[in-house]
């Protein structure tokens, strides 16, 4: 298949169904101005990603879109509802998790997630979705007990109970170690299986590669790009990086027939190309001289290099 | 847009927390409980007594003489005193001067007072008799025959003889007391009218004057009972202003109000949840205080009907006075020290614990303008008292109150823009 038929074949199975329209959204906070005329659409079925540093609007933006804040300006349409005009409708419909959920500690995971499932009128079993979250065993545990990785589970049941057509997840791993953030992923990409949209935030660029299909990047309350992940790295990433110890005798040599950009880190040289098949040809004749190499491919962080200038930290700041 | 589904769901989620929080139990119900348990002891039975020390010097023979002993009994039959005996080798003055002595009131019965007593009353009679046949003379002595005369003449002479024989000094009690003891007016008008009565007495008048109290009400009430209304008010007060507040608060700051801001419950509904669930409080705290006092000691008061009315639109204000200032305060600290800064000057200062009577005009004039002051003054009126009319200042002050402050939680308390 090539090319142009897979990307129409993902544009069939994403329908292109619009189920959040932002236009233009404005938001001040007094005199600060924290999103400056943000425009994106996300589609029925997919995993968006809202992604940026601390303070770039992420929040601000999804609590506009839950009926949580009120725009300043512009236009947030959800599931085809106006959020200025249909907080009830939307509210109805959707799921969400907020940041740094929180829920009623000395109640129990099940009790927490009857609460929700009772204030959305829900009569069925809410156990499927304890199961289906991997909280079967702690159900009678209290919330305070738990540790950070299931409480953020519990908190997706408990936007997930109310039967929504969307999901929202603030910032849904921020802050847990690397194996509880799998433990999310993996419940994450079930969502996507069981048809839900999910709109999530975060500051992780691997969780973005991981898990979206199309992500929109925010850097002080501006959009800078929105597009699929796929398209994002072909596009931004910088190209294939190739990577030889700088002991390996003509490594600098072949490198530099094929590209110009060549440069010394610790104690590797690195040859960076934008044409993939320079790289190849550099591969080949690197293998025919017996030179070790490592390729590596460009990925979310290169993208935001690329389009922002700074690298992101751990803790979400810029850097 | 009350879903009352959600209101009750959220009611019982709010309760359980609240049940599994040892705080929240602790300041909702076992404090008033500790509070009503130790002022109850102390002051429950009190029938106000002082403590009176009497030395009694009136001896014969190493015996109390009867008049003596008779006083003494009189004093302790007024219930006022708690009398307690010196023994008559004492220094009473001495004594009542040593720093030790901490109750500075004695009563001495000096020698002779019974003797005194009697020769004045004997002297005290014959002037009445004297007297009357004085005034006979004056009036009737017309009618009279003039050997009646010169008998009743003869009759005069012969008892001013004996007035004369008789010693007249009076008997004397002599009360050692500072006169700055805020105990002493009512001490020494207590005196009074044991003397006053013995007095009497000791010249064979019947009292024409007499004062009989009656209490209000047909129960017999002590302290306890007047307090346990007071005690109820109070505590659905602070349930109201700093349980609920500092609830409100810490929702807010750990995000769950967020979380239940997301879904489609209105704001009114998280309200009325909250109202109903101090509403609850209130019942069950009022049931458990009333428990008490019936086993502990013995108040007999169940509340009616309209005991109860005024006892859920008490906890509907101060709930929604809490929820006001749960939704104007950010900080949780600051929200927990609003609220014991105005729930505790308000308890202490609105005579739910004691009656205004005994504070300064100007802080009854305060007391007046506290909330609570009308709640547990009503509560009082209905459940001690059983005077209904007297509680309907408290129904319309709390009334008003609670229709202010519903509006003013719904209007203050974020539902958007949560930080």
């Amino acid at each position: 298949m090539s090319g142009k038929v897979i990307k129409e074949a993902i544009d069939r199975k994403l329908t292109r169904e619009k189920v959040i329209e932002v236009k233009e959204l404005v938001k001040y906070y007094g005199d600060t101005i924290a999103l400056n005329k943000v425009s994106f659409e996300v589609y029925r079925g997919e995993i968006f990603s809202l992604v940026g540093p601390n303070g770039a609007g992420k929040t601000t933006t999804v609590e506009i879109l839950e009926c949580l804040r009120r725009p300043s300006d512009g236009v947030a349409k959800v599931l085809g509802y106006d959020v200025l005009k249909d907080e009830n409708e939307i509210k109805k419909r959707i799921g969400v998790m907020p940041q740094n959920f929180n829920t009623l500690e000395r109640l129990t995971v099940k009790e927490n997630v009857e609460l929700i499932a009772k204030i959305y009128g829900i009569k069925s079993d809410i156990n499927e979705y304890l199961e289906l979250l991997g909280l079967d065993g702690v159900r009678n545990k209290k919330f305070h007990t738990l540790s950070g990785g299931m409480r953020r589970r519990v908190g997706i049941c408990m936007a997930l109970v109310g039967e929504p057509e969307l999901v929202f997840l603030d910032e849904p791993t921020t802050g847990l170690d690397p194996q509880a953030r799998k433990d999310v992923w993996n419940v994450i990409k079930q969502l996507k299986k069981m048809g839900k949209t999910v709109f999530l935030t975060t500051h992780y660029m691997e969780e973005v590669e991981e898990l979206c299909d199309r992500a929109s990047i925010i850097v002080d309350g501006r959009i800078i790009h929105t597009d699929r992940i796929n398209e994002l790295i072909l596009e931004y990433g910088g190209g294939i990086k190739i990577i030889a110890d700088r002991e390996a005798g003509d490594a600098d040599k072949i490198l530099r027939k094929f590209t110009d950009d060549v440069f010394y880190e610790r104690d590797s040289i690195v040859g960076r190309f934008k044409s993939r098949r320079e790289a190849g040809k550099a591969i080949a004749e690197l293998y025919e001289n017996e030179c070790k190499i490592r390729i590596v491919e460009p990925s979310m962080d290169d993208v935001f290099m690329n389009l922002v200038g700074k690298r992101i930290d751990e803790r979400g700041e810029l850097i | 847009m009350i879903d009352l589904r959600s209101v009750l769901a959220l009611f019982a989620a709010i309760t359980k927390s609240w049940m599994r929080s040892k705080t929240g139990v602790f300041f909702s119900f076992l404090f008033p409980v500790m509070l009503l348990l130790v002022f109850g002891t102390i002051f429950g039975e009190q029938e106000v007594k002082y403590t009176l020390y009497v030395q009694n010097l009136d001896t014969a023979n190493g015996k109390e003489t009867n008049l003596s002993k008779f006083f003494i009994e009189a004093l302790n039959s007024t219930g006022a005193f708690d009398v307690k005996r010196l023994d008559a080798d004492v220094d009473a003055f001495k004594l009542a001067n040593q720093q030790s002595f901490k109750v500075k009131r004695v009563l001495m019965i000096p020698k002779g007072f019974e003797q005194n007593a009697l020769n004045k009353s004997i002297s005290v009679r014959i002037g009445v008799i004297t007297d009357t046949f004085a005034r006979l003379m004056e009036r009737y002595g017309k009618y009279i025959n003039e050997s009646a005369k010169r008998n009743i003449t003869k009759g005069q002479k012969m008892l001013a003889t004996w007035e004369n024989k008789t010693e007249t000094s009076k008997a004397e009690i002599i009360l050692l007391m500072d006169k700055h003891d805020s105990s002493y007016p009512i001490i020494y008008g207590i005196l009074r009218s044991v003397t006053n009565a013995f007095n009497n007495k000791l010249i064979g008048a019947e009292e024409i004057v007499n004062v009989t109290t009656k209490p209000l009400t047909n129960k017999k009430l002590r302290a306890a009972d007047y307090y346990l209304s007071g005690y109820i008010a109070a505590f659905i007060m602070t349930n109201g202003i700093i349980g609920v507040t500092s609830t409100v608060s810490e929702y807010r700051r750990n995000g769950t109000l967020k979380r239940l801001a997301a879904t489609p419950l209105s704001k009114t509904s998280w309200i009325m949840a909250n109202v109903v669930q101090q509403t609850l409080l209130a019942i069950l705290l009022t049931i458990l205080m009333v428990f008490l006092g019936w086993l502990i000691f013995n108040i007999q008061t169940i509340p009616n009907f309209f005991a109860w009315l005024l006892i859920f639109i008490g906890a509907i204000t101060f709930c929604s006075m809490g929820m006001v200032l749960g939704g104007i305060i950010k900080d949780v600290e600051a929200a927990t020290g609003v609220g014991n800064a105005i729930a505790f000057p308000m308890m202490f200062l609105s005579g739910a614990f004691w009656p205004i009577e005994i504070m300064p005009d100007y802080l009854q004039f305060v007391a007046k303008l506290l909330p609570l002051y009308y709640f547990h003054q009503g509560l009082r009126s209905i459940m001690t008292l059983d005077n209904l009319e007297g509680a309907f200042t408290s129904f319309l002050v709390l009334g008003v109150l609670a229709v202010v402050f519903i509006p003013l939680a719904i209007k203050v308390t974020k539902w958007k823009e949560l930080d």
